[in-house]
């Protein structure tokens, strides 16, 4: 159904009895031209860029629980693109222009909010770095403006400013990030390909490929049966090495926990999105109140989908030292989320060494922010059997041939980035 | 003053003297350390002192020479080396375990200093002298316990830490070596060792956590 | 988590410091690029019982083998790792 003031209205009339599920859950055919692994924010979005941009309408989504219920529905719905490297900027670019245009193209309020995202700085040598990343940004058509102490004092006067080892000296500020309600992004994906033909089979685990003699994939084999396909996609993010390794393919990404948290809610305080320059901490605050935050990878493979109380202390403290007014306000909850750590901290969206299987993969802690721009560069493999221009780098041999996208300097292990 | 301190030097250059440098032995707490009270008045229920001029023997034993550390060990203080996390005193000297295969030797007046147990140690243990790496920290008091409680994550129920015990652990994201001593007037003493470099940070934090208690602060050259 | 170290006994997460898969071993100098790309990149990854090194950094500053399972953190075994402690281990 089409939402509209009159669809409301209309249901306002009788009552708000008679709302149809906004996606038709459907059970799986026998085959399908590509089937997509995982019902989160990507895959759903793949299956609808697929649909509309693409021309390719049967299409399958298969999920292993309900849509939404993994990262999708684990992070801290953070929407950016201030990226400095190749392969990045334009990326994530890609994706904040769809981010802008996302609600009119589905038909669904996904409360995309461009509230700002500031990066602060604690040195001289971090306004340098960042000044870069701005002036990068900036040639790329990005915004970015460089703000000083006086600015900031103003915007954000609760700052502990002072701060003897980490005095707030500045930030790094794109006014055209922001946040998005994670959950209305899966929904609204789900409702605009559901009413282009996609099938969204929830309940429905992949347990292994189906190939030919050839070893090229055929299709999948499920907890609801074997389902053949043309291509598969995979886009299954901490579940990636467990989804390649059934079609014998080890890949350079460890699954993480990561940790986030809410508080209650309290009066608006937070303009946007923050993070801390000097640690692992970074927060904005819910349409609820609740100041949402988060902070580094508790820095060991898990796949439990819950972390333990070292980082949350260290989240806490990072918190407590940029802004000390916090240290009464009371954690209402807390929960991780598995992350497919690649080695250079950057995604992976290429053909996989398997004919027809295709990997989208290796989102670190940053799968959110790229969901509409990860659904449309892997559309576009999946439908050109050729790379998106913006997301040509995100290749899988590139750590062969020594080609990494080390956004953050640090080296080639999950814990260093 | 211990005898591994040099008392001052002079750095000739170009036939004049462009600076002297003196070589003062100074506790890493010699700033943040105010002897007398501190926080809450009336009865203090923790008391700080911290103990200086001490000579700090670290013994590692080489690879594969484990045994004949622990004999050379046994030949220099006349009792076994601690072999888990426990300190045992001599008459002159206290081992504090370390690590696997490592130990501490504290001790006052030289008679332990890494000079005098070179010799013993030779080929079976490597020796680094941490005199003046390391502040020491005696805690005791009614509330020692409680207050240490709010600083680390390791059991110090007396059923649990008697005296004797000792661990290689951490307190406030710094590394300590915590060992329980002799009793005194009926009471726990814990004993803490930590980097000289850290000392003062994990000084105020301990004046934090007690200060509810009310704090006696001094200082002593008594081990 | 909590980690049992052999030398110190049960202790907290926080004086570990996590290295990651035991089982990789570095190849030999003229193994090859396809060796080292292995052994520096790809990983097994494992979702179920995994040998890990965690060094003990806040206490003993000894190197352990941990056998824990990614999917619960439930620890069912800690070891020295070969080198930890002069002696006993790999002399």
């Amino acid at each position: 159904m089409k939402y509209s003031i009159f669809s409301l209205a209309r249901a306002a009339l009788s009552g708000h009895k008679n709302w149809k599920p906004t996606w038709r859950d459907a059970a799986p055919k026998d085959r399908y031209d590509v089937i997509i692994i995982g019902g989160g924010g990507h895959g759903l979005a793949t299956a609808w860029f697929l649909a509309s941009e693409f021309g390719i309408r049967n299409v399958a989504v298969l999920e292993k629980g309900w849509i939404g219920s993994g990262n999708a529905g684990r992070n801290t719905t953070i929407i950016r693109s201030n990226y400095g490297l190749p392969g990045n900027t334009g990326f994530y670019e890609l994706s904040m222009k769809l981010w802008e245009k996302m609600e009119q193209d589905l038909n669904y309020n996904a409360m995309v909010s461009q509230r700002g995202v500031l990066n602060l700085y604690h040195s001289d040598a971090q306004r340098d770095a960042f000044a870069r990343r701005g002036n990068t940004m900036r040639i790329n058509g990005i915004d970015a403006e460089l703000l000083d102490q006086a600015a900031l004092r103003k915007m954000l006067p609760f700052l502990n400013f002072d701060h003897a080892r980490f005095p707030v000296q500045g930030g790094l500020l794109q006014r055209r990030g922001g946040t998005a309600r994670h959950d209305a992004v899966v929904w609204g994906y789900a409702h605009a390909a559901s009413e282009l033909g996609v099938d969204i089979i929830q309940n429905c685990e992949v347990t292994g490929f189906t190939r030919d003699a050839n070893g090229t994939v055929t299709g999948v084999e499920t907890s609801r049966g074997k389902i053949g396909a043309g291509k598969v996609g995979m886009a299954v993010a901490g579940s990636s090495s467990r989804v390649a390794a059934m079609a014998g393919l080890r890949l350079p990404i460890e699954s993480h926990v990561l940790q986030a948290f809410v508080s209650e809610a309290i009066k608006p305080l937070i303009p946007g999105v923050m993070t801390f320059g000097a640690g692992h901490f970074y927060v904005s605050q819910s349409d609820k109140g609740g100041l949402v935050f988060g902070g580094d990878i508790d820095g060991y493979n898990s796949y439990a989908q819950r972390g333990n109380l070292p980082v949350m202390e260290d989240v806490c403290e990072g918190g407590m030292a940029l802004i000390p007014m916090i240290g009464r306000v009371r954690l209402l909850r807390q929960w991780g989320g598995i992350m497919d750590m690649s080695m250079d901290g950057s995604p992976i969206i290429d053909k996989s060494p398997v004919d027809g299987l295709y990997i989208n993969a290796g989102w670190c802690y940053g799968g959110f922010k790229a969901t509409p721009g990860s659904g449309f560069v892997f559309a576009h493999l999946l439908a050109r059997d050729e790379s998106h221009k913006e997301a040509a780098l995100f290749r899988l041999d590139r750590f062969q041939r020594g080609a990494m996208i080390d956004e953050k300097g640090q080296g080639a292990q999950p814990n260093l980035h | 003053m211990s005898n591994s301190a040099i008392p001052s030097s002079t750095i000739p250059m170009e036939g004049s003297s462009v600076a002297e440098f003196s070589w003062e032995v100074r506790s890493p707490l010699d700033r943040a350390l105010v002897a007398g009270p501190y926080g809450a008045q009336g009865d203090a229920g923790v008391a700080l002192t911290e103990i200086r001029n001490f000579d700090l023997v670290q013994v590692m034993a080489r690879r594969g020479k484990a045994s004949e550390m622990a004999q050379a060990a046994q030949a220099r203080f006349g009792v076994a080396a601690p072999e888990t996390p426990k300190s045992i005193g001599t008459s002159d000297a206290t081992l504090i375990w370390s690590g696997p295969d490592q130990f501490f030797v504290l001790s006052k007046g030289g008679k332990h200093s890494i000079e005098a147990l070179a010799p013993g140690f030779a080929g079976s243990a490597s020796l680094s002298d941490q005199s003046h790496a390391r502040a020491l920290i005696s805690i005791s008091g009614m509330k020692a316990r409680t207050m240490l409680a709010k600083l680390s994550s390791i059991d110090l129920h007396p059923d649990v830490f008697g005296v004797g015990a000792a661990a290689a652990t951490s307190m406030d994201h710094t590394s300590v070596t915590l060992w329980r001593g002799q009793d005194r007037g009926g009471q726990a003493v814990f004993n803490l060792l930590v980097f000289a470099t850290f000392a003062e940070s994990l000084w105020h934090t301990v004046l934090d956590s007690a200060a509810e208690y009310g704090v006696t602060i001094s200082h002593s050259e008594e081990l | 988590m909590r980690i049992v170290c052999p030398f110190c006994g049960e202790r907290e997460l926080g004086e570990f410091t996590y290295l990651g898969d035991a089982k990789p071993q570095r190849p030999a100098a003229d193994a090859g690029e396809e060796a080292v790309y292995d052994y520096v990149y790809l990983r097994d990854n494992i979702a179920g019982v995994m040998n890990e090194h965690w060094y003990h950094g806040a206490g003993c500053r000894a190197w352990l083998k941990v056998t824990r399972n990614t999917l619960t953190h439930e620890i069912s075994a800690v070891e020295p790792a070969a080198g930890a402690g002069a002696a006993k281990v790999g002399a």
